[in-house]
C-alpha cells in the first residue's frame, strides 16, 4: 500500500483512463468470441482503483499537471497534458464509481443479447472517453474527448439498430449534440484569438489570463489582444450552448427522451450520471469566463428547463421517459446553480444526482427485465415499460421496491438523504442571490420551489403506480398463470443497486444531515466567497417548505393513484400536451427537418431546371456556332478553293480545245498568228 | 483607169475567200479548192505587178511557175486524199486526227 | 469601157468564189470553180498578160480542174458530201472564227493597199518614167520565150523536173493495192 501511495498521481490518472481503453481494444479485436464482458469489467475495476488512488493523492493537495508538446503552428505551440485538481479528480472518482456497478449489472441485464460483445466494446469506449475528458488540461483536448463521448453515446443509443425508433433516436442525439459542438468550437476560437492559448492552467489558474483581462472603454482587453466587449458574452454563451446540447437544456433537450431507446444500463450510466454531467463540468471549468449577462442567461435557461421538464414528466406513462425528464429537470437545477454563481453547489448536486439517478434507472431496468420475461412467458403483447401495465409489484420485487424508494426520496430531497443536502443548497442559494439582486429575480427561486414539489409528485406517482395497487396486466391472464408472474431481480443486479443505494444516504457526503455547508465535497470545491450574503431565514424556511410540499404531494398522489380516486380528466389538453412534450418535437420536425428537405428539393429543382437549362442553352449556342462554322467552312472556305479549281478547270478546258488534233485548227492558229504579227509590225 | 490597186483588191478578196474555205470546210477536196483559190489570188498579184517589168518579165514568168506548182500540188493532194480515204473511210478532216494505224 | 468589163470580170470571180464557199455539193463547187478560173483568166488579160491567161485556161482549167473532176467523180459517193454543217439551210451561219480571221486579213490587206498607195515603190515609178511598162502592142510570147531560154533557164528546167516528179509521185501514191 505504501508503495502504491508513492506512485505519481500522473501515472495513476493515466492508468485510470488507459484501463477501459485497453478493454475496448481487446473487445474490438476479439469480437464475438468473448461475450462475457469480463475484460471490460476488469478494466473498470482497475480504473476505479486507480481513480481512488489519484483522488487520495490530489484532494485538498496541491494541483499537479504534466505536459508534452504536440505540434507547432507558426508561433503557437500546442501541448497535451493532464491537469489534476480537486474538480478533475472528483469527476474521475465519480465516473469510475458509477461505472463499476453498471458494468456488474450489465452482465445480468444484457445476458443473451446477440450483440453483447459490441455492447462491452462501446461501454469501454465510453468510459475511456469520459475519464479522459475530465483530466485534460487543454480545451482542445477536452473538445476531442467531448466529441468522443458523444460518439460513444450515439453508438450505445442505437445499439439495437434493427429498430427504426432506435436509429432515429441516435441520429437525433448526434445531430443535436453537433449543435453543442459548434458552440464549443466557437468558444474555443474566441478564447484562442483573445488569449493565444487553450491551456486551462494558463487561462483559469490562480494567475490566469482571464483574471488579468478587464473590460475598459467597451473593449475586452487581455494581455495579448483586445476585442469588443460583446465577445466576452458571446464566448460565455458559446460554451453554454455546448453544455445545453450535452446536458439537455431547453430547447436542445429533445434528444434525451428519445435516447431511452438504448439499453437501460446505458441510460443509467450515460444519460443520467456521467455524460449529461459533462456539460456541467465544462461550465464549472470555464466559470471565470462568464460575465453577468451570460450567467443570468444560464440561470434563466436552467429554470425554464427545470420547469418544462417537470411538467412533461407529469404526463408520461413510460417509466424510462419519466426518469429521462427527471434527469433534464435536475440538470436544469444544476444550471441554475451555475448561473447564480455557486458552481460548487451545482457540482455537489451533480454528484448526488449521479448516484440516485443511476439507482433509479437500474431499478427501472430490473422491473422492465422482469416484465419482458413475463411477456414472453404469458405470450401477451404489451409494452413492458408502460406504467399502466404495472401495479402491485411490491409483492413480487420487494428489494427493488425498497431501493427504488430510497432513490426516489433522494430525488425528492427528503431529509436524511444526500439529495436533500444538494438540492437545498441550490434552492437556498438561489433565494439568497435573488434577494441580493432585486425583487424581480425572486421568480427563479419560487419556480425552483414549485419544481421541487412537482418532482416529488411525479416520482411519487411512479412509485405508487408501479409498486402499489394491483398488477393491472395480470387481470388478463389470471386464469392462465398459477405461480407468481414476476420474480425478484437477480443478485448480480441487486448488489450494484444496493451499493448505489448506500451512496444515496447522507453520511457519504456530510456528517451533518441538515446543513450542506459541512459537506466535505463543498469544502473541497469551496469558492472564496459568494457574491451575495447568506440569509439565515432562508436556511430554515426553505427546507421546511420543501418538506411540507413533498409530503402533501405524496398524500395527494396516494389518493389518486393507489386509491384510484383520480379527479382529473386523463385526456385533458394539458395532460396530452405534457405527454407530447408540448409538441416541441413536432415543431422541430416541421422547421428543421421538413425545411431542410424542402431546401434540398428546391436545390434539386434549381439545378435541374435553371442550371441544366443554362447548360443546355450554352450547349445550344456552342452547337449553333459549330454549325455556323461548318457551313462557313463548307461553303465559303471550300467554296473558295473549289472556285479556284473550277476556274483552273474551265481555263484548261478552254485551252485544251486548241489541241484537238484537227487539221483546220492548226491552220487557223497559224494564220491567226500571222495576222497578229502583221498587225503588230504595221501598226506598232 | 485600172490601177494596180484594183487588181490588188480583187486579189485580196479572192485570197480571203480561199482562206475561209480552207479553214471552215469539212471536206478535204474543198480544202484543196481553197488552196487553189489562194494560189490563184497570188498569181493575179504577180501578174498585176509584172505589168511594170518589161525588162525581165519577172512577174509573168513567175506566174507561170506558180501555175505549174499549183497543178503539181493538186495532183499530189488528190492522191493523198485518195489514200486517206482508203484508210480512214472518210475525208472529214476533223476525223482524221490520229497518227496511229487503225 | 474597160472599167466596166474589169468590174464585170471581178464581180464574176468574187461572186463565184463566194457562192462556191456556201455550197454543199462538191460537183457544183467544182463547176463554179471553173467559172472562177475563167474569170481570173480574163483579169489576167487586163494586166496585159495574155500568155499567162492562156496558160491558165489550158493548164488550170484543162488540167487541174479536169483532174479534180475525174478524181472525185470516179470515186465513192461519200466524197461528194460536204459535211460542213447539218443545219440544212442555204444561208446557214458559217464558222465565226474563220469569218473573223478572214475579215481580219481582208481588212489588213485593204489597209496595207491604202497605205501602199501613198508610197508606191520606186521601181514602179522608175518603170513608169523609163517607159518600161508592158504595153499592149508588145509581143509577150516572144519575150517570155526569150526570157525562159536565157534568163530563167534554170528554174524552167527545175520546174519541169519537179512537175514530173510530182506527177510520178502522185500516180504512185494512188496505185491500186494488191491483195494481201
Amino acid at each position: 500500500m505504501n508503495q502504491l501511495a508513492h506512485i505519481s498521481p500522473i501515472y495513476t490518472a493515466l492508468l485510470t483512463v488507459a484501463a477501459p481503453f485497453v478493454a475496448f481494444l481487446y473487445q474490438a479485436l476479439v469480437g464475438k468470441r468473448d461475450q462475457s464482458g469480463i475484460i471490460s469489467l476488469l478494466g473498470i475495476v482497475c480504473s476505479f482503483i486507480f481513480a481512488a488512488l489519484t483522488w487520495l493523492a490530489i484532494w485538498n493537495h496541491p494541483v499537479v499537471s504534466a505536459q508534452l508538446t504536440w505540434f507547432i503552428i507558426g508561433a503557437s505551440t500546442f501541448k497535451v497534458g493532464i491537469l489534476l485538481n480537486n474538480l478533475s479528480v472528483l469527476m474521475l472518482l465519480l465516473v469510475s464509481t458509477v461505472a463499476l456497478p453498471v458494468h456488474i449489472y450489465s452482465r445480468a441485464y444484457m445476458k443473451g443479447d446477440p450483440g453483447v460483445h459490441r455492447y462491452w466494446m462501446y461501454l469501454s469506449l465510453f468510459c475511456f472517453a469520459m475519464l479522459g475528458l475530465v483530466i485534460m488540461d487543454s480545451l482542445l483536448l477536452m473538445y476531442i474527448f467531448w466529441e468522443l463521448v458523444g460518439f460513444a453515446s450515439y453508438l450505445l443509443i442505437g445499439f439495437w439498430f434493427t429498430r427504426e425508433t432506435a436509429v432515429q433516436a441516435n441520429k437525433k442525439a448526434f445531430l443535436v449534440n453537433r449543435i453543442g459542438d459548434l458552440g464549443f468550437l466557437i468558444g474555443l476560437a474566441i478564447i484562442f484569438t483573445q488569449f493565444k492559448t487553450l491551456n486551462l492552467v494558463d487561462l483559469f489558474g490562480e494567475a490566469g489570463l482571464i483574471y488579468q483581462s478587464a473590460i475598459t472603454n467597451g473593449q475586452w482587453v487581455s494581455p495579448v489582444n483586445s476585442m469588443d466587449q460583446i465577445w466576452l458574452t458571446i464566448a460565455g454563451l458559446a460554451f453554454f450552448i455546448a453544455a445545453m446540447a450535452k446536458s439537455a437544456q431547453f430547447p436542445l433537450h429533445v434528444w434525451l427522451p428519445d435516447a431511452m431507446e438504448g439499453p437501460t444500463s446505458v441510460s443509467s450510466l450515460i444519460h443520467a450520471a456521467t455524460m449529461v454531467a459533462a456539460g456541467v463540468f465544462l461550465l464549472a471549468t470555464v466559470f471565470p469566463l462568464f460575465n453577468e449577462s451570460a450567467l443570468l442567461f444560464i440561470a434563466i435557461i436552467g429554470t425554464i428547463t427545470a420547469a418544462s421538464a417537470a411538467y412533461f414528466a407529469l404526463g408520461q406513462y413510460d417509466i424510462k421517459r419519466i426518469l429521462a425528464f427527471s434527469t433534464i429537470s435536475q440538470l436544469g437545477f444544476m444550471m441554475v446553480g451555475i448561473g447564480i454563481g455557486t458552481w460548487d453547489a451545482a457540482l455537489f448536486h451533480l454528484v448526488t444526482h449521479a448516484f440516485f439517478k443511476c439507482l433509479l434507472f437500474l431499478s427501472a431496468g430490473a422491473i422492465i427485465h422482469e416484465m419482458a420475461h413475463f411477456k414472453v412467458h404469458s405470450q401477451l403483447d404489451f409494452d413492458p415499460q408502460d406504467l399502466r401495465n404495472m401495479g402491485g409489484l411490491r409483492k413480487y420485487m420487494p428489494k427493488t421496491f425498497m431501493l427504488m424508494s430510497i432513490a426516489s426520496l433522494a430525488l425528492a430531497g427528503f431529509p436524511l438523504t444526500s439529495g436533500y443536502l444538494s438540492k437545498d443548497s441550490i434552492v437556498i442559494s438561489a433565494y439568497e442571490w435573488a434577494l441580493s439582486k432585486g425583487d424581480f429575480y425572486l421568480l427563479i427561486p419560487i419556480l425552483l420551489v414549485i419544481v421541487s414539489i412537482l418532482t416529488a409528485f411525479y416520482i411519487g406517482r411512479l412509485i405508487f403506480k408501479a409498486f402499489f395497487g394491483d398488477f393491472r396486466i395480470m387481470d388478463q391472464v389470471r386464469d392462465k398463470l398459477h405461480d407468481a408472474p414476476l420474480h425478484e431481480a437477480s443478485k448480480t443486479m441487486l448488489i450494484p443497486m444496493f451499493l448505489l443505494g448506500l451512496c444515496c444516504l447522507f453520511p457519504v457526503f456530510s456528517l451533518n444531515p441538515v446543513s450542506y455547508h459541512d459537506s466535505w465535497l463543498m469544502d473541497g470545491l469551496l469558492l472564496d466567497e459568494y457574491t451575495f450574503a447568506p440569509s439565515h431565514n432562508a436556511h430554515v424556511i426553505i427546507p421546511l417548505l420543501l418538506l411540507i410540499g413533498s409530503v402533501v404531494s405524496w398524500i395527494i398522489g396516494w389518493k389518486w393513484y393507489v386509491q384510484q380516486k383520480y379527479p382529473l380528466n386523463a385526456n385533458s389538453l394539458s395532460l396530452r400536451a405534457a405527454f407530447n412534450q408540448a409538441y416541441i418535437n413536432e415543431l422541430y420536425q416541421w422547421i428543421f427537418v421538413d425545411g431542410t428537405l424542402k431546401l434540398a428539393q428546391f436545390c434539386y429543382w434549381f439545378d435541374r431546371y435553371v442550371v441544366d437549362s443554362l447548360v443546355a442553352f450554352i450547349q445550344f449556342i456552342v452547337l449553333s456556332l459549330s454549325r455556323l462554322s461548318v457551313w462557313i467552312d463548307k461553303h465559303i472556305v471550300d467554296g473558295f478553293v473549289n472556285a479556284v479549281a473550277s476556274v483552273a478547270y474551265w481555263t484548261g478546258n478552254q485551252v485544251r480545245l486548241v489541241q484537238n488534233g484537227k487539221l483546220q485548227t492548226a491552220l487557223y492558229s497559224v494564220f491567226l498568228f500571222v495576222l497578229l504579227g502583221l498587225i503588230y509590225l504595221i501598226f506598232f | 483607169m485600172i490601177t494596180l490597186t484594183h487588181f490588188l483588191v480583187v486579189s485580196a478578196c479572192i485570197f480571203c475567200i480561199g482562206l475561209y474555205t480552207v479553214l471552215s470546210k469539212k471536206n478535204a477536196i474543198m480544202i484543196l479548192v481553197g488552196i487553189e483559190l489562194m494560189i490563184n489570188a497570188s498569181i493575179l498579184n504577180f501578174v498585176a505587178f509584172g505589168k511594170y517589168d518589161k525588162v525581165s518579165y519577172g512577174g509573168q514568168i513567175f506566174a507561170l511557175f506558180a501555175i505549174v506548182l499549183a497543178a503539181a500540188a493538186v495532183a499530189v493532194g488528190l492522191a493523198l486524199v485518195l489514200n486517206v480515204y482508203r484508210h480512214y473511210k472518210t475525208i472529214n478532216p476533223d476525223e482524221i486526227n490520229e497518227l496511229k494505224d487503225k | 469601157m474597160e472599167i466596166i468589163l474589169f468590174y464585170a470580170f471581178a464581180v464574176l470571180a468574187i461572186g463565184s468564189a463566194l457562192l462556191l464557199v456556201n455550197l454543199k455539193n462538191i460537183a457544183r463547187v467544182l463547176f463554179l470553180f471553173f467559172i472562177v478560173l475563167f474569170a481570173m483568166a480574163g483579169l489576167y488579160l487586163f494586166a496585159l498578160a495574155d500568155f499567162v491567161a492562156i496558160t491558165q485556161i489550158m493548164v488550170y482549167v484543162g488540167g487541174v480542174l479536169i483532174l479534180m473532176l475525174f478524181a472525185f467523180m470516179l470515186s465513192n459517193k461519200e466524197l461528194l458530201k460536204d459535211l460542213q454543217d447539218s443545219s440544212g439551210s442555204f444561208l446557214s451561219m458559217p464558222k465565226w472564227q474563220a469569218i473573223v480571221l478572214t475579215l481580219g486579213f481582208l481588212t489588213l490587206m485593204i489597209l496595207g493597199i491604202n497605205e501602199w498607195q501613198q508610197s508606191i515603190p520606186t521601181w514602179i515609178l522608175q518603170a513608169r518614167q523609163n517607159n518600161t511598162e508592158i504595153i499592149p502592142t508588145d509581143n509577150n510570147i516572144q519575150q517570155i520565150g526569150l526570157r525562159f531560154m536565157t534568163f530563167y533557164v534554170l528554174p524552167f528546167e527545175v520546174i519541169s523536173v519537179f512537175l514530173m516528179m510530182a506527177l510520178i509521185g502522185a500516180s504512185h501514191l494512188s496505185r491500186k493495192e494488191r491483195n494481201r
